[in-house]
């Protein structure tokens, strides 16, 4: 993709590979600078007789350019929200809409079209697979849509350079050490220019030393690239290096103010519905009715 | 395609997490290679047995034989053959009488059918006088030109198979009795003929029917032994086309005139070739197993790769790999093995029937078979059928393990790592 695609101004555009066109959001009330808006969602897991219901009357919208963290509970369904985002998985009711494209209505064929376009996802674990050389690795998304071999090659090498990695391009997955793997895992994620990056607790499995290094390196990247970013992660301080931070907590997403390492909540919630805070734990809980009141 | 086949092949050649998914890969690639060589090696086998009986049947046998509807024998037949033997397609003529007799030597006797001939016409369209193995069939030569020893005129002589001639016990030089149940009438009523031969020649073709049955001997002598002197019962035909017989012994038919009637080497044997491809049928079922026991392996090492590697596929379909991507991986993995072990299979198994026969490694019992050796003549026509049949089942083993993988579901299988 070329750089200037993460301008501001940008058009709605297709999606390339997809086989059938893919679905648009209703052009009223689209705004041009949101890069992903989540309205009412609600993600519910059947298992046993009672349903877990994650969340319910979410919304969020993140603007182009932006970088969120998300910070909460173990359990409180940090992931599937990711999932969500990256068309993973499907919510039990709401919308998701990534730039122009509305999650909800592709087909598997076309939301896998769509993480190869528009999608980075970085995960706890660098899941590289370990057959494969770093170069191969990080070329493995564009070589999944039949992308020459030379010119997949030249930007994978291209970004195991930006970060830092040029030397270990030929090794194996597994002759890298923790923080090595993760930033190839990072490369990998860049290497179709997406504009939107989703991490999920990027630096988790790593120390404090390399954990900051990663995370310098994905700042970097974030704005070398002109990326959106939504960064999922237990670590405050790398939550307060980014612009806004989000909590999930009891199915909502709440503002927080960080300073110092002190979270403070601000107590406006992300999510304008049903005020009053329900005092039980959200987990393992079945919401009545279902969605209530959801104003954006 | 390009990116299916290069994940497949690194999968392929990779070191296994599970050692046993490697294991079980080598299975299917032997599995395979040993069911395509020993389907190569049967067919080569059964295709040797049948040429090779083909060749010295029809060594042996006319292509056609022209006869009598009525069975009332052949006349003016010097002229008939001449003309006959210049039909389009007729390569060779000959006419011969044929007659059941009874050959004793002292107490010692046993049916046999009497063919008189034309040495000189016969070998034109029967290899029996070249499989003389004791004396000759020289003597059988017309008396006058010939310079052979002549036996005299009272002893004629006569050239039976090795299987008759073990059963009357006669050997060469030895003096048989030929009786004819055509008898004929004397005031003393219905007596036999008979006439004394020499035995001159044992010969050995190596069918049962032939040497246990046959008697050759001068086709005079034997229109005097039946009291036929200027009658042969058949005129039999070699032709240049083979496989088209039927039609050429039409044609004969017609020009022949009315009253006659063809057989050709088909219809004779047609049981015995149907038999054979039969047989053929039965043993590519037979082996045909081995290979889909093969594919069974195909089919255990792919569910167990797309066990092992649920994670990878999932990450991959995380950065955009198409579910459908994800099939055809697992598909050229599928194919992979098959294509390897079938490459082998073919490779080992004309090796092997090539080495067959050239160096003729298997002996066999000659009185069996009337071979002392098994002939391989593999056909690539085979190879081809074999190798599409591999390839096409294990095509088949490959269907649900690659529809599995395409079915991971990458939020499920990244949850719990
Ligand atoms: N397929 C599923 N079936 C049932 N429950 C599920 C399923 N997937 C997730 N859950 C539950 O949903 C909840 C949220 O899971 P999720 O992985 O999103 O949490 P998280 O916020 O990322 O936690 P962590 O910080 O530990 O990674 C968990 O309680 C989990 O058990
Ligand atoms: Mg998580």
């Amino acid at each position: 993709m070329p750089s200037e695609s993460s301008s501001v101004v940008e058009q709605s555009f297709p999606i390339e590979g997809a086989t059938e066109a893919a679905p648009f959001a209703p052009a009223t009330g689209f705004d041009d600078s949101v890069m992903l808006r989540a309205e009412d969602l609600r993600k519910e897991y059947r298992s046993g007789s009672q349903p877990l219901v994650l969340f319910d009357g979410l919304n969020l919208t993140v603007h182009r350019g932006e970088m969120v963290a998300i910070v909460g509970e173990s359990g409180s369904g940090k992931s599937t929200l990711l999932h969500l985002m990256a068309a993973l998985d499907r919510p039990t009711a709401g919308d998701v809409y990534c730039a122009s494209t509305w999650l909800g209505k592709l087909t598997a064929t076309q939301a896998a079209a769509f993480r190869n376009r528009e999608i980075g996802y970085v995960w706890q674990l660098h899941y590289l697979l370990p057959e494969f050389t770093a170069l191969e690795n990080a070329a493995m998304p564009l070589l999944a849509r039949d992308e020459p071999r030379s010119t997949a090659f030249a930007k994978a090498r291209e970004l195991l350079r930006e970060v830092g990695l040029e030397a270990r391009t030929h090794h194996l997955a597994g002759e890298l050490s923790g923080g090595e793997q993760q930033r190839v895992s990072l490369a990998r994620a860049l290497v179709t220019q997406p504009r939107l990056l989703l991490a999920d607790e990027p630096t988790g499995n790593l120390d404090n030393h390399t954990a900051e290094a990663v995370f310098g390196l994905l700042e970097r990247l974030h704005t070398m690239h002109r990326l959106t970013s939504i960064l999922v992660t237990h670590n405050m301080e790398i939550a307060a290096h980014c612009g806004r931070t989000l909590r999930l907590h009891e199915g909502r997403l709440h503002e927080v103010r960080l300073q110092a390492g002190r979270s403070e909540d601000t107590s406006r919630q992300m999510a304008t519905a049903s005020s009053e805070a329900p005092g039980h734990p959200i987990v393992r809980t079945a919401f009545p009715g279902g969605n209530t009141a959801g104003t954006a | 395609m390009r990116f299916e086949l290069f994940i497949a092949s690194r999968y392929l050649r990779a070191k296994r997490r599970q050692a046993v998914v490697g294991v079980i890969t080598a299975i299917s690639i032997v599995g395979v290679a040993a069911g395509v060589a020993s389907l190569i090696v049967a067919l080569a086998i059964t295709n040797g047995m049948r040429r090779d009986l083909q060749q010295r049947l029809l060594g042996s046998t006319a292509h056609i034989s022209l006869m009598r509807v009525a069975g009332d024998g052949i006349e003016h037949w010097q002229a008939l053959t001449d003309r006959l033997r210049h039909l389009p397609h007729v390569t060779a003529a000959a006419p011969a009488l044929y007659g059941q007799v009874l050959i004793s030597r002292g107490a010692r006797s046993g049916g046999a059918l009497v063919k008189g001939i034309l040495p000189q016409q016969e070998r034109t369209v029967s290899t029996l006088l070249n499989s003389v193995k004791e004396g000759s069939a020289a003597a059988l030569a017309p008396s006058p030109s010939s310079g052979a020893p002549s036996p005299n005129a009272a002893t004629p002589p006569l050239v039976i198979g090795s299987d008759l001639a073990q059963q009357i016990g006669a050997s060469i030089g030895d003096t048989v009795l030929v009786t004819s149940p055509q008898g004929e009438l004397t005031p003393f009523g219905l007596v036999p003929k008979y006439q004394r031969f020499q035995v001159t020649g044992i010969f050995h073709s190596g069918f049962y029917d032939y040497d246990s049955s046959y008697a050759l001997a001068r086709l005079t002598d034997v229109q005097h032994l039946f009291g036929e002197p200027n009658l042969v019962s058949v005129i039999s035909f070699k032709v240049d086309d083979l496989y088209h017989a039927d039609r050429i012994g039409r044609e004969i038919e017609r020009a022949a005139g009315k009253g006659f009637m063809t057989t050709n080497w088909m219809e004779q044997n047609r049981e015995l070739f149907r038999a054979l491809r039969l047989e053929q049928v039965v043993t590519f079922i037979v082996i045909g197993l081995i290979v889909c026991v093969a594919a069974l392996n195909i089919l255990i090492a792919l569910t167990m790769m797309v066990m092992e590697k649920t994670r990878d596929i999932a990450v991959l379909m995380s950065y955009g790999v198409r579910p459908a991507q994800v099939r055809r991986i697992f598909l050229w993995q599928g194919m992979l093995i098959s294509i390897l072990g079938t490459t082998i299979g073919l490779a080992l198994g004309y090796g092997l029937s090539w080495a067959g026969g050239h160096y003729r490694f298997i002996h066999l019992s000659a009185q069996v078979y009337s071979l002392d050796y098994l002939p391989f003549a593999p056909r690539w026509q085979d190879g081809v059928i074999v190798a599409l049949v591999s390839l096409g089942v294990s095509l088949l083993a490959t269907l649900y393990p690659s529809s599995s993988a395409a079915k991971i579901l990458p939020a499920e299988a990244l949850r719990y790592e």
